[in-house]
């Protein structure tokens, strides 16, 4: 627990405050797609352009995560949070104002990118982690991914009534508004924490300690194929079920299925990692998602079988949120937490990248999704089995932190 | 704070809660939204 910080600085504030920026972080993020259309129409883009643009942004987002974790681990959140709010704002206004495919880039690609790796789950976790009792821990990260779900979930609309209202630039400068008022935010976590216990490592030798240690190979690879599944689902489900005859209605619904559950999802599987083991519980996540795309495979396909599906999913969709971020606290302590969750979502957004790719290229090359399902079906395997072996017992150097 | 009362006002702030979530789900069935969703499933 921290000692450091002033007095109204609480937990509960610190967790609130954390909940609101996820929201507004991940919910705007989560907007980018609408913007494709009226962008490409106005400004005669290809959509590859656009398309490339935030495949950029989700690549630079994960490999600057590992940095913007270190940098509040060294400086404190609330710098690293303030910081990365301003570098989202001019991301999102200079995206509104971009003329050319490079300007459109370095915004939407480069600079919101970086102002999503510390404004999300890297930084904001740790900063929650650092706040709270191990054994409220799992449950506090498990409501501040929650926030981040309901961001997902109800940004989107808003996102929709605001080109629709205003048009696409207005839309733009209102969501960095939005965005802005994360910074004024960031001053609630300025905590200046620095836990003891491991106060002689440096940075290089917390990488080398996590390199080392087989159960943060397996975090990384299960992550990875975490972010693969949500990934490919979220940009191919729709598409699939209009493929396999229903309404384009009943895809948009499944999707709007997946962010309702995954807000309880998040806060259950939180929840449960403060009571039960959080490897087995990642275990079970694995090993439901492997059934539940095999039972939606071998099912007739019909509207009951896509909600169930997606219901299904949503409630295993960020309940690995709490549950990894929680083991990496639990492992390896507090001092690092931030920059070694961040190299473990760079596995996430790298599996994200290749889930969202290789499920198009599946498609144009064989006409259907089949194997990606298969695909997707055989990594929660591995992810699985990756699972198991986690030795959740912190680090001798360590225990004394978490 | 009384009990009755926290419990009172817990439950309203539930009700609220589960409102705003049935509002935001059907917002998705916006004809716009709907739409547009080409968009979201090209990029993510």
């Amino acid at each position: 627990m921290n000692t450091t910080a002033t007095h109204w600085r609480t937990p509960t504030l610190i967790l609130i405050v954390g909940c609101i920026i996820l929201t507004l972080s991940m919910g705007v993020r989560h907007t980018a797609g609408l913007f494709l259309q009226p962008m490409t129409a106005d400004h005669g883009w290809s959509r590859e352009t656009f398309s490339f643009a935030i495949a950029l942004q989700n690549l630079v987002w994960g490999l600057a995560s590992p940095f913007a974790g270190a940098l509040a681990d060294r400086h404190g959140a609330g710098r690293t949070v303030l910081g990365a709010a301003l570098l989202y704002v001019l991301g999102l206004v200079l995206m509104a104002q971009a003329g050319s495919p490079l300007t459109f880039d370095l915004s939407a690609g480069v600079l919101v990118g970086l102002g999503l790796s510390g404004t999300t789950f890297a930084v904001i976790m740790g900063v929650i982690g650092r706040h709270t009792t191990p054994a409220k821990r799992s449950l506090a990260l498990g409501i501040a991914s929650a926030g981040g779900s309901f961001g997902q979930f109800a940004v989107l609309p808003v996102g929709q009534m605001l080109i629709s209202t205003y048009g696409w630039q207005s839309a733009l400068v209102l969501l960095a508004a939005g965005v802005g008022l994360i910074a004024p935010l960031a001053w609630a976590l300025a905590d200046g924490h620095k836990p003891a216990a491991a106060a002689g490592q440096s940075v290089g030798e917390a990488l080398r300690e996590a390199g080392g240690e087989r159960s943060f190979h397996y975090l990384f690879w299960g992550y990875f194929v975490c972010g693969f599944q949500t990934a490919f689902i979220m940009l191919h489900l729709p598409s699939y079920l209009v493929d396999s005859g229903l309404s384009a209605n009943i895809g948009m619904t499944a999707v709007a299925l997946i962010g309702l559950f995954n807000i309880f999802g998040s806060f259950i599987f939180g929840w449960g990692g403060g009571r039960y083991s959080k490897k087995n519980l990642l275990v079970l996540i694995y090993a439901l998602r492997a059934v539940a795309i095999l039972v939606f495979m071998l099912l007739p396909m019909s509207t009951a079988s896509a909600w169930a599906f997606a219901a299904v999913m949503g409630l295993l969709w960020l309940g690995t949120v709490p549950l990894t971020n929680g083991l990496v606290a639990q492992i390896f302590g507090l001092r690092y937490m931030s920059m070694l969750t961040g190299v473990v979502f760079l596995g996430h957004q790298l599996g994200s990248f290749l889930g969202a790719w290789l499920g198009g290229r599946i498609f144009d090359e064989t006409g259907a999704y089949f194997l990606a399902w298969a695909l997707a079906v055989g990594l929660s395997l591995l992810a699985t089995l990756c699972s198991w072996p986690i030795d959740e017992k912190p680090l001798a150097r360590s225990a004394a932190a978490a | 704070m009384k009990a009755p009362w926290r419990w009172f006002l817990g439950g309203v702030a539930a009700a609220l809660a589960v409102l705003l979530l049935v509002l935001i789900f059907m917002a998705y069935q916006m004809p716009e939204l709907l739409l547009d969703w080409a968009n979201i499933s090209y990029c993510g």
